[in-house]
């Protein structure tokens, strides 16, 4: 037997109060793709970090090429021949494609054009597009991976580990993606590709490890033997799938209307570019979409965060359109933001000026505020919402992601909102606090709130949402019954627009 | 092998900024002590010197007093902006400009009886300082300029401002051709509490109590910590954040300015470029080592001025440089910049890994 | 306000060469200053590590009889003294803003300390102009632009070097990486940590020479306040060129050109206040920042992103 590129050996990793890797395993042949597999949570990311030398493991052995190694950089990692492309790219946007791919691995004096035709040849060689003189803030973010990925080639990365690559990209890219990887194997490189999508697993990927809970629980499946429910089974473990709250009566009146909505970003790229959807009292209607195709603006122009340069948003009938965040909220719409600590709330703050952030006005005697009736109320969301906190006093940022996410959600539905705008209420959540964020929502929506609610999850979407749409390029380019679609229907109309354009 | 490494403790130990000025102080005065050694000077008589001089009988404490007041009265201007996550840094500038307004009104209403002008004057100060805080604050407000450097250049133009009036418009007349302001009105200088200690010192007690409570508790103030925690933040909870930066800059000259007048008021005869002696830039210190707090500025401030006071009294009496005093300062604040690592972060120790490749 | 104006040759050449002189004082502290920010660390202790420079490069020039030995004992000054702001701000993740204050304190008072004694020994300037031979001869142009101390020299070459190394070797693009997106650089393998280590002492050093330059070779003596706020120019030149070598020159020269002309505005004639001149390079400055601000609207501003966010790598 050969000797593996990459062997994982008992691996330990703590954080305060999270064990995030309790002996994980992996051994990866070389010139393969090898999955990494796991639920948000398995302790995938951390496993991979330990690898590419970000942390160092408590305990355990990291064997390259059957020598062992122990990593105190990332440098160290790449020395030797281990690249990873965080899901967050660690781009410097004022800098150009070429240099960012050179940056800590050029040559002692950097010639411009030299190195611009020397990444265009990398690239060539993979069988990417790149335009090297390109800085990097004016490319999309499926571009801004390539030059991630250039990066670790241009250090001649023998190990490439990928953090899920496909969520910024449409299946289009993501077929392409596949054909690099393709052609870095057939170099004899070894690719590990995390993901806790199944359908890329079986689609990019030679073999698959499995983890659950921070520990190994199927180590190199070959993935052409195994059937997918199989692999399916050991990631979630033999918990079933949560029951799934379909709603019974039929949706009432349209609550929010949303007509022929454009935007422009920062950038001054189109964001939303004619955007209309209803979502009626009683219903969830689900926005499905590769992450960075306008999500975000949309439920920023809803709440009031995001300029729009044409069409209405309508409450119940009420033109909001220009109206500031604050008379949105008073027309009855709950805003749960993507961005939870750097727009829902403020994490250096206690948690009890956190609780009032919408209501604060009501509690007002003159110019001053009556702390006694903001404890109060504070006290009423902690236990309504079952948030778990020490003192109310504490930091924000003191509380758990889920707890974090109970309080505001609990906060936004306190005020009997007409409507739920809600943006990932459960990305990088554990499992306890997804089920109780998606219960929250299905609550309200069987009380006849309207939701709407966006999810790089599809298969979330799937099971509480009522209707779907999909989201490319800042439009809406079809529209789903979630009891009768399928992924596969809605994953093609991901890829919508882009690749008639192409 | 083993290498130290810093990791951020979640919560910062309690009690322990306290404790690191302590350390900064003590740090300070020993390395002060080294550098007078090494320079041939007697380090404990210059120590005794200060402390006589600064802290030594009522009568010091009186000039000690007196100095802590604009010190506290900046560094409260810097905690304004600081909820904010704003640094003024033209403190300085602001209290020069401050003390040119009240100058102003001592120069038209000369005759006006001794508590009405120097209330008039004291206003016209705080709104003196809020204006030399306009351009930084609209600037800061409307288009994102950094008031860091808009406020230090407006300091460097409010000191040529000053000599500019020394040296023509508000030249006295009967200053024997010295390029000196005219003196202002004799009936308009604080009274007295007790030796030489003026009222100035209740009033800016008066003053960081009030905003100290008024931003605790009034609805301004939670819109203030809401804005400072961020932009966006501050949109969702529909909170105007330009209004609320103009708003703390103003504020935070305004305060500055109050510390121009009540310098010209009560301790200063007449307006000069001097009349704020870097009181701004100590401010910023001051502020820094109070962790921005409104009831920790005064202990600062009057540690400040103990050692600003004593500092100045050194050099006609031992014969060493009065710059000791500003060291003295400097090295405080570095001190405990140190210290404070502690509270902030844990010392792990870590196996030196080398890496085989 | 312009009565009489009596401009002849001389008093112009004068004028214009004093510029280049102060020009050359300004341009070494914001070169270094430029070389700091550039790699994420804003210094805001220019001012005292320029009066420290000045009064230990006077006092080693003095002792020595060498200027050179003066602007070099200037610049390790200067980058010792950074040392402090580079182990608060950088090693211990203080805010850069207080420490950088707090160690103009500290320069300014260091520099009264140890200049003490110094402060009647006044001589003549310790260096001599170098005439480019063959060059100096251009009628107005030899004058104005190749009969310079040698530091006038140094300064431009210093300028073309920093350039160098900051746009076209693999340091200097790290050390821009570090002052862009920190973390990315650490990722790619460079140690922001002494990247920002070394700006900082770089930039402490070319203060520190600008300082001596002062003392050594513009002014000929030490005294109190000798830099007069010289060192807050730096900083707003350094925005003024909106962080490249070549536009802090001319920035350099700009405001250089208002210091001479400041004491030469009754020879000219010109009825205008020499105070209120002096107040222009920082007026200039706010200016130009909230152009930048204007522009920046749809494009990146030109400012080093991560300035004045300290670093520390995530735990491992």
């Amino acid at each position: 037997m050969t000797t593996p590129a990459v062997e994982l050996d008992g691996i330990w990793k703590r954080f305060p109060g999270v064990i995030a890797n309790s002996g994980a395993n992996l051994t990866v042949r070389p010139g393969t793709v090898h999955a990494v597999l796991g639920e948000n949570g398995a302790g995938k990311t951390t496993l991979m970090n330990c690898l590419a030398g970000v942390y160092r493991p408590d305990e355990g052995a990291i064997r390259i090429d059957g020598r062992e190694v122990r990593f105190s950089s990332p440098a160290d990692a790449i020395e030797a021949g281990v690249g990873m492309v965080h899901q967050e790219f660690r781009l410097v946007p004022t800098f150009t494609v070429a240099q960012n791919v050179v940056l800590g691995a050029a040559p002692g004096i950097v010639n411009r054009t030299r190195i611009d035709a020397e990444v265009a040849a990398l690239a060539e060689r993979f069988g990417f597009r790149a335009e090297p003189e390109r800085p990097v803030w004016q490319l999309s973010m499926g571009e801004r991976q390539r030059v991630e990925i250039l990066k670790a080639l241009w250090r001649d990365a023998r190990i490439l580990i990928l953090d899920e690559p496909t969520a910024v990209l449409t299946p289009q890219e993501a077929q392409e993606l596949g054909a690099v990887l393709r052609r870095m194997v057939a170099e004899g490189r070894s690719v590990i590709f995390i993901s806790h999508k199944l359908d890329e697993v079986t689609a990019f990927c030679d073999e698959a490890t499995v983890l659950r809970g921070g520990s190994t629980v199927a180590a190199s499946v070959e993935v052409a033997s195994v059937d997918a429910a199989e692999l399916a089974r050991l990631m979630v473990g033999d918990v079933d799938a949560p029951p799934v709250n379909r709603r019974d009566t039929a949706a009432g009146d349209i609550v929010l209307s949303v007509r022929d909505l454009r935007a422009i970003d920062t950038r001054g790229v189109t964001a939303l570019d004619g955007v209309s959807l209803d979502v009626r009292s009683g219903e969830i209607l689900g926005i499905a979409g590769v992450a960075g195709n306008g999500q975000r603006a949309l439920t920023d122009a809803i709440a009031g965060l995001q300029r729009t340069v044409a069409g209405t948003v309508e409450i119940a009938g009420t033109d909001i359109t220009s109206a500031p965040p604050r008379a949105r909220h008073r027309a009855g719409l709950a805003y749960v933001p993507e961005d939870r600590l750097g727009v829902g709330l403020a994490p250096k703050l206690p948690i009890t000026e956190n609780a009032i952030m919408r209501e604060y006005r009501a509690l007002r005697r003159g110019p001053l505020l009556s702390w006694s009736t903001a404890r109060t109320f504070c006290d009423g969301l902690v236990r309504r919402f079952e948030v778990k906190v020490g003192r109310v006093e504490a930091p924000m940022a003191s509380l758990s992601g889920g707890n974090l996410q109970r309080l505001l959600l609990g906060r936004e539905l306190s005020g009997e909102p007409r409507v739920v705008v809600a943006s990932q209420p459960t990305r990088g959540l554990d499992v306890a606090g997804v089920r109780a964020i998606q219960q929250l929502l299905v609550a309200q929506r069987d009380q006849g709130t309207a939701v709407l609610m966006v999810s790089e999850d599809l298969d979330e979407l799937l099971a509480l949402a009522d209707r779907i749409v999909v989201m490319v390029e800042g439009r809406i380019v079809g529209e789903f019954d979630a009891r009768t679609t399928s992924r596969a229907e809605i994953g093609e109309a991901m890829i919508g627009s882009r690749r008639a354009d192409a | 092998m083993k290498r130290l490494v810093l990791t951020r403790r979640e919560i910062p130990t309690r009690g322990g900024q306290p404790v690191a000025f302590l350390f900064g102080l003590a740090f300070a005065l020993l390395v002060g002590a080294i550098l007078m050694q090494v320079s041939g000077d007697p380090a404990i008589d210059v120590y005794q010197r200060m402390w006589e001089r600064s802290l030594g009988s009522t009568d010091t404490w009186s000039v000690t007093f007196n100095r802590a007041v604009p010190l506290a009265l900046a560094g409260l201007a810097v905690s304004i902006a600081a909820t904010m996550g704003l640094w003024n840094i033209g403190a300085e500038g602001q209290i020069l400009f401050g003390a040119t307004a009240a100058t102003l009104v001592g120069r038209l209403f000369p005759d006006w009886p001794g508590p009405v002008l120097i209330t008039a004057m004291l206003i016209a100060a705080v709104i003196g300082g809020a204006l030399w805080a306009l351009g930084p604050g609209l600037a800061k407000a409307e288009l994102g300029v950094s008031e860091i450097i808009t406020t230090l250049m407006l300091t460097e133009v409010a000191i040529r401002l000053i000599t500019y009036l020394e040296q023509g418009p508000w030249k006295d007349p009967e200053g024997f051709g010295f390029p000196n302001v005219t003196a202002r009105p004799p009936q308009a200088e604080l009274g007295d509490l007790w030796d030489r200690t003026h009222i100035g010192v209740l009033l800016a007690l008066a003053v960081i109590g009030a905003f100290a409570w008024f931003i605790n508790r009034s609805v301004w103030g939670y819109e203030l910590r809401i804005a400072g925690s961020s932009r966006q933040t501050a949109a969702y909870a529909g909170i105007s954040m330009r209004r609320k930066v103009l708003g703390v800059l103003l504020l935070s000259g305004a305060v500055a300015g109050f510390a121009g007048g009540i310098e010209l008021t009560g301790t200063a005869v007449r307006l000069n470029a001097q009349i704020s002696n870097g009181y701004g830039f100590s401010g910023i210190i001051v502020a820094a080592l109070a962790l921005m707090r409104p009831s920790a500025i005064p202990v600062v401030a009057l540690a400040f001025g103990a050692v600003q006071v004593g500092g100045q009294s050194i050099q006609t009496s031992l014969g060493v440089s009065p710059a000791v005093s500003t060291i003295l300062q400097a090295l405080i604040l570095f001190g405990a910049i140190g210290a404070a690592v502690f509270s902030n972060y844990r010392v792990v120790a870590l196996d030196r890994q080398v890496s085989v490749a | 306000m312009i009565l009489a104006l009596t401009f002849t040759e001389a008093s112009v050449i004068g004028l214009l060469v004093a510029g280049v002189q102060f020009g050359t004082l300004l341009y070494l502290a914001a070169l270094g200053e430029t070389v700091a920010e550039k790699s994420g660390v804003l210094n805001l202790g220019v001012e005292g590590m320029m009066a420290t420079g000045a009064s230990v490069g006077f006092i080693v020039a003095v002792e020595t009889g060498s200027p050179w030995a003066g602007i070099l004992a200037g610049a390790a000054a200067g980058a010792l003294l950074s040392l402090v702001h580079a182990v608060a701000a950088v090693g211990l993740g203080a805010d850069q803003v207080v420490s950088g204050l707090a160690l103009t304190f500290l320069g300014l008072g260091l520099a009264d300390f140890v200049g003490d004694g110094y402060t009647d020994d006044a001589r003549r300037s310790l260096f001599r102009d170098v005439e480019l031979p063959g060059l100096d001869g251009i009628p107005w142009i030899g004058e104005i632009v190749f009969r310079h101390s040698p530091v006038t020299y140094g300064a431009v070459l210093s300028g073309i070097v920093v350039w160098f190394v900051l746009n076209r070797t693999a340091v200097g693009l790290g050390l821009r990486a570090a002052g862009e997106t920190a973390a990315t650089a650490d990722a790619a393998g460079h140690s922001v940590l002494r990247l920002r280590f070394a700006a900082v002492m770089v930039g402490g050093a070319f203060a520190g020479a600008s300082g001596a330059y002062l003392t050594t070779y513009l002014v000929g003596s030490w005294s109190q306040n000798l830099t007069a706020g010289r060192g807050w120019i730096a900083v707003a030149l350094v925005i003024f060129g909106a962080w490249r070598p070549g536009r802090v020159a001319l920035g350099a020269l700009l405001f250089g050109f208002t210091l001479a002309l400041k004491s030469r505005l009754a020879v000219f004639g010109i009825e205008f206040s020499p105070i209120l001149l002096d107040m222009t390079p920082y007026l200039l400055t706010v200016v130009v920042l909230v152009v930048i601000s204007i522009r920046a609207r749809n494009k990146p501003s030109p400012a080093p992103a991560a300035i004045g966010i300290p670093y520390r790598r995530e735990e491992r």
